[in-house]
C-alpha cells in the first residue's frame, strides 16, 4: 500500500499535505513553496508545463496555457460562454456535451487539464517522501476537496480528475469543512462555528456545530462563480478599455492587476498601470463582487435556524479573505472579528490530510457530517420538478420515489433527474436522464417502481431501481449530462501516460527559475515595506538599495533564458545583495515584538 | 407501511445469526448489520414513540450513532459492510431530520400509526385538501380572505398605488397567523395527551381518537402555510 495524501485543488493554487505524527504538514517544493499554481501549459513539442513554469509561460505563449480551469468542471458548452473570452486558450465542445479547451493542436476536458495539476502534485508529494527515506514512497491515494456548493457534475469530474491522475479519490471533501477541521485540531472546540471560504473562483459559507470531536454541518450555500478571478477581471476591464492586445500582453495585465490587489491588502495605495491606486478606490470597485457573498451567507443562516449573533467563531478561508474590505464586511455581518491564525491558502489542504488520515486509519476522535448543497429531484408532468432530498440533508442522504406506466405493457419509463432549488426544470442543473428497462410487461398503472436515490459521504449521487410486485431489480443506465463515461475516464487515463513530463534536465531549470522567481518576490516584498524608506535612511549604506535593485533586474533579465548555472548565479548575487537588509528587518521586527508593539507585516 | 405484526427480529446476512429488530450490529458475529428489516425512525434511535423529543438527547444519539456506522469507519472493511454502513447512516440521517423538526415528527408518527397525513416518507405522493376543497374549520376564515383578495387585487390591476393596498394585504393575514398560533398550540397540547397515553399504555381506541384529531390539525395547518404563502406572494408580486 502507498502513501495517502490531502489534496485541495484550488482555482488558482493547488496543494497537498499529509499526516505526520498526527499533525497534517504542506509539502513544499525546494524554495519552500508549498503552492502550485493551477496552471497548465503545453509546449510547441508536446511537453506538459504545471505550475510556476506554466505561470510564467502565461507570459510567452499564453494561447497554449490554461487556468481558473476549475470554473469548467462537470459544465458544459453554454455554461461558459459568455465567460471564455477573458481566457487566452480556445474553449469548445459539443452543444450539450463537456467542454473542452483547446492547447496547441491538441484538446482536453477540464478533468484532464486538471489531472495534470494532480499528477504534479503527487509528483511533489512521491519526491518529498523519497527524500525522507521512505522505502514506500509511492503516492496512490488521496482526498481531494471541492466547493460545498459544488453539484454533482463538478464533484464527478473532480474525481474524474483524480482517476486519470492514477489516483484512487478515497473521498470528496468540502473545503470550509476541512478548514474546520483543521481548525479543530488544536482547541477541543464546542460551538457554532461559520466558515466563509472566498477562494480565486468560487465562494462557500458554511455554518457547523461542533461538539464532542463531530463536526457537523448544519448548512452551506455559495457561489461557484464568486471569487479572485472576478475582483482581477473588475481591474483589467478598466485598463484594457477596447484596445486590441496580444493575450500575452492581456496576462501582463492580468499579473499587474494581481500584483497591485496583493499591494493593496498590506497597504493603502499602490501603482497600477503607472498611475496611483488607492485602497478606497479598489474598495469601491470590488464592493459589488464582495457584496454577491452577503445574500448567500444569510440563507445558510436562516437554514440553520441561526442569528449572526449565535455564531461563537468565524473562520475565514481562501486567499481573497485577506482583502481588508472582505474582512470588514464579515465582521459587519456576524459582529465578531473572524480567525485568521491559520494560512487561508493552506488550511483545506491540511483538512484534507485529516480526513485522510482518518479513513485510513479508522481513527474516531473526530467525525465529519456533512450535507448536500443542492436539492435534488425528478422531472415530473409540465416541467415541474418533485424534489426528493432537499438541501442541506446530511449525507449520505437517500430517498425513494415511485413511478407506474402510463400506457399497457410498458416496459421502460424515462427518468430525468435534476439538481437545484427552482420550481421548473429549466432552471435547475441537468445531472442525468436514465431509462428504467425490464418492466414486466402488465396493465398500465400496475406496475410499481421504486427508484432509490443515493447520494454518499462524497456528495455523489446513484440509482438503484426494484419493480415492487415482481421483486426485479431494475437494470439503470445513467448518462450524465454534462461528464465522462467510465471508459472515457480509462481512456484518458491510459492517454495521460503519453503526456511527456519535461525531462530531468527541464525540471532542474525549472526548479532554478522557481527558487528565483520567490527570492525576486521576497525582496520586492521586503522593498515595499512601509517602514522602508526609515530603514533604508538609518540602517542601509548608501547605495546599497541601488545594487539590490540592479541585481535584481539581471535575474529577471537572465529569468527565462535556458541557462541553469547562470540563473543561479544571479540568484546567489541577489540573495547576497539582500542578506544585509533581511537581518536589518528581522531585528526591528523582534524588538517591535519584545517591546509588544506591533509591527506591519515584515 | 405499518404493519400489524410488527417483527422483532432480524437476520444477519453475514453469519444468519438472529438478532433484535433495532440492533445495528450482530450480537453474534459483531459485524454492521445491513438495512434489511429495522424498526422506525423512533425505535432506530432507540426512543420511545412520543412526541415531545428532548432536542439534546436526539443531538446526542445521532452522534453516537453517526460515530458507530458512518462510512469513514468502514473504510477497509468488507463491500457488504461498507453497503451496510452506507445504508444505515442513510437511514440514521432521514430519521435524525424527520424527528428533528415538531412538524415532520407528527407527520411520521401519524405515518407509521397507519394515518399518514401525506403519502410515506421519502416518497413523494401526497394526498390531504387540496387547494379547492377547503377544511370545514377554516371556512369562515378562507371565505373572507379570499374575498378581500379579490378586492385588492382589482384595486392593483386598476392602478392602486403599493402603499395602500399592502397595508390592506398585511391586515387581511391577521386572522389567518392567529388560526395558526391556534393550531399550533392545539398540537402541542394534543401531543402532550399522545405521550401521556403512551406512558399509561392507553389502549388502541383512546389513541387512534388523539391521532384523528392531530391528523386532522396538521392537514389544516398545511391549507393555512398555503394560504399564508399566497399572501406572501402577493406581497413580493
Amino acid at each position: 500500500m502507498g502513501r495517502v495524501v490531502g489534496i485541495d485543488l484550488g482555482t488558482t493554487n493547488s496543494l497537498v499535505a499529509f499526516v505526520e505524527n498526527g499533525a497534517p504538514v504542506v509539502i513544499r517544493d525546494k524554495s519552500g513553496d508549498g503552492l502550485v499554481p493551477s496552471v497548465v501549459s503545453i509546449g510547441g513539442e508536446g511537453t506538459v508545463y504545471v505550475g510556476r513554469e506554466a505561470q510564467r509561460r502565461l507570459l510567452t505563449d499564453a494561447q497554449r496555457t490554461a487556468y481558473s480551469v476549475k470554473r469548467f468542471m462537470g459544465k458544459g458548452r453554454e455554461d461558459v460562454r459568455h465567460e471564455e473570452e477573458h481566457f487566452p486558450f480556445r474553449v469548445s465542445g459539443e452543444a450539450g456535451g463537456v467542454v473542452r479547451i483547446g492547447l496547441g493542436d491538441k484538446e482536453f476536458t477540464p478533468p484532464e487539464i486538471s489531472a495534470f495539476v494532480l499528477r504534479d502534485l503527487k509528483r511533489r508529494a512521491e519526491d518529498f517522501f523519497a527524500q525522507q527515506g521512505e522505502f514506500d514512497n509511492e503516492v496512490d491515494r488521496a482526498v481531494i476537496t471541492v466547493p460545498a456548493y459544488f453539484n454533482d457534475a463538478q464533484r464527478t469530474a473532480t474525481r474524474d480528475a483524480g482517476r486519470i491522475a492514477g489516483l484512487e479519490v478515497l473521498r470528496i471533501i468540502n473545503e470550509p469543512t476541512a478548514a474546520s477541521l483543521a481548525y479543530g485540531l488544536d482547541k477541543r472546540h464546542t460551538g457554532l462555528i461559520a466558515v466563509y471560504d472566498l477562494g480565486g473562483g468560487t465562494f462557500d459559507i458554511s455554518i457547523l456545530r461542533v461538539e464532542d470531536g463531530v463536526f457537523q454541518v448544519l448548512s452551506t450555500n455559495g457561489d461557484t462563480h464568486l471569487g479572485g478571478d472576478d475582483i482581477d477581471v473588475l481591474l483589467m476591464d478598466t485598463i484594457l478599455g477596447d484596445r486590441v492586445r496580444t493575450p500575452e500582453d492581456v496576462q501582463a495585465v492580468r499579473q499587474a492587476v494581481i500584483q497591485a490587489k496583493w499591494d493593496l491588502s498590506e497597504r493603502d495605495e499602490t501603482t497600477l498601470n503607472g498611475r496611483p491606486f488607492t485602497r478606497a478606490a479598489f474598495e469601491a470597485l470590488i464592493a459589488p463582487v464582495v457584496d454577491r457573498t452577503i445574500g448567500p451567507v444569510r440563507q445558510a443562516l436562516a437554514d440553520a435556524g441561526l442569528a449572526p449573533s449565535q455564531i461563537d467563531e468565524v473562520v475565514l478561508v481562501g486567499g481573497s479573505t485577506r482583502i481588508p474590505l472582505v474582512r470588514r464586511r464579515v465582521e459587519e455581518i456576524f459582529g465578531k472579528r473572524p480567525h485568521s491564525e491559520l494560512n487561508p491558502d493552506e488550511v483545506v489542504a491540511l483538512g484534507a490530510a485529516v480526513q485522510a488520515d482518518i479513513l485510513v486509519t479508522g481513527n474516531r476522535e473526530m467525525l465529519l457530517l456533512d450535507v448536500t448543497p443542492l436539492s435534488l429531484g425528478i422531472e415530473t408532468m409540465g416541467g415541474v420538478v418533485s424534489k426528493i432530498i432537499m438541501r442541506n440533508s446530511t449525507i449520505p442522504a437517500s430517498g425513494s420515489e415511485l413511478f407506474t406506466t402510463a400506457v399497457d405493457n410498458q416496459t421502460a419509463v424515462d427518468i430525468h433527474v435534476l439538481q437545484g432549488e427552482r420550481e421548473l426544470v429549466a432552471d435547475n442543473r441537468s445531472l442525468a436522464r436514465f431509462k428504467l428497462r425490464g418492466i414486466p410487461p402488465m396493465p398500465a398503472g400496475l406496475a410499481r417502481v421504486q427508484v432509490q436515490f443515493q447520494i454518499d459521504a462524497n456528495g455523489i449521487l446513484s440509482v438503484t431501481a426494484r419493480e415492487l410486485r415482481t421483486d426485479v431489480e431494475q437494470t439503470i443506465e445513467v448518462k450524465p449530462s454534462y461528464g465522462l463515461t467510465d471508459e472515457e475516464v480509462e481512456r484518458m487515463l491510459l492517454d495521460s501516460f503519453e503526456h511527456a513530463e519535461a525531462d530531468f534536465a527541464a525540471r532542474l531549470l525549472i526548479e532554478a527559475r522557481n527558487e528565483a522567481e520567490s527570492v525576486i518576490q521576497a525582496t520586492e516584498k521586503s522593498l515595499r515595506n512601509p517602514d522602508f524608506a526609515a530603514i533604508e535612511k538609518d540602517e542601509l549604506a548608501p547605495g546599497e538599495r541601488q545594487k539590490i535593485e540592479s541585481v535584481m533586474a539581471g535575474l529577471r533579465m537572465v529569468l527565462n533564458s535556458k541557462d541553469r548555472e547562470t540563473i543561479q548565479k544571479w540568484t546567489h548575487a541577489l540573495n547576497d545583495a539582500t542578506q544585509h537588509l533581511a537581518e536589518v528587518i528581522m531585528n526591528r521586527t523582534v524588538k517591535a515584538a519584545l517591546s509588544g508593539k506591533s509591527v506591519n507585516d515584515v | 407501511m405499518a404493519s400489524s405484526t410488527t417483527p422483532t427480529l432480524q437476520v444477519c446476512r453475514d453469519c444468519g445469526g438472529g438478532a433484535p429488530i433495532d440492533a445495528h450490529f450482530c450480537p453474534q458475529c459483531t459485524k454492521i448489520l445491513s438495512l434489511g428489516r429495522h424498526g422506525d425512525y423512533f425505535a432506530f434511535l432507540g426512543l420511545p414513540r412520543k412526541l415531545n423529543v428532548d432536542p439534546a438527547e436526539l443531538e446526542r444519539r445521532f452522534r453516537d450513532l453517526s460515530r458507530q456506522f458512518h462510512p469513514d469507519y468502514f473504510y477497509n472493511a468488507s463491500p457488504a459492510e461498507r453497503r451496510a454502513s452506507l445504508e444505515r447512516s442513510s437511514y440514521l440521517n432521514d430519521a435524525y431530520r424527520t424527528l428533528k423538526n415538531p412538524v415532520s415528527r407528527v407527520e411520521y408518527l401519524l405515518e407509521v400509526e397507519g394515518l399518514a397525513a401525506k403519502g410515506p416518507a421519502g416518497t413523494t405522493e401526497r394526498e390531504g385538501f387540496s387547494r379547492a376543497s377547503v377544511p370545514p374549520a377554516l371556512l369562515e376564515e378562507v371565505f373572507a380572505l379570499n374575498e378581500e383578495l379579490d378586492e385588492i387585487r382589482d384595486a392593483r390591476a386598476g392602478g392602486t398605488p403599493a402603499e395602500q393596498w399592502k397595508p390592506r394585504l398585511e391586515r387581511a393575514r391577521v386572522p389567518i397567523d392567529a388560526k395558526r398560533a391556534a393550531h399550533e398550540a392545539d398540537v402541542q397540547a394534543l401531543s402532550g395527551r399522545w405521550d401521556a397515553l403512551v406512558d399509561a399504555g392507553a389502549p388502541g381506541a383512546d389513541r387512534r381518537r388523539i391521532l384523528e384529531s392531530l391528523r386532522q390539525r396538521i392537514l389544516e395547518r398545511n391549507y393555512i402555510n398555503n394560504l399564508l404563502a399566497g399572501i406572501e406572494r402577493e406581497l413580493n408580486g
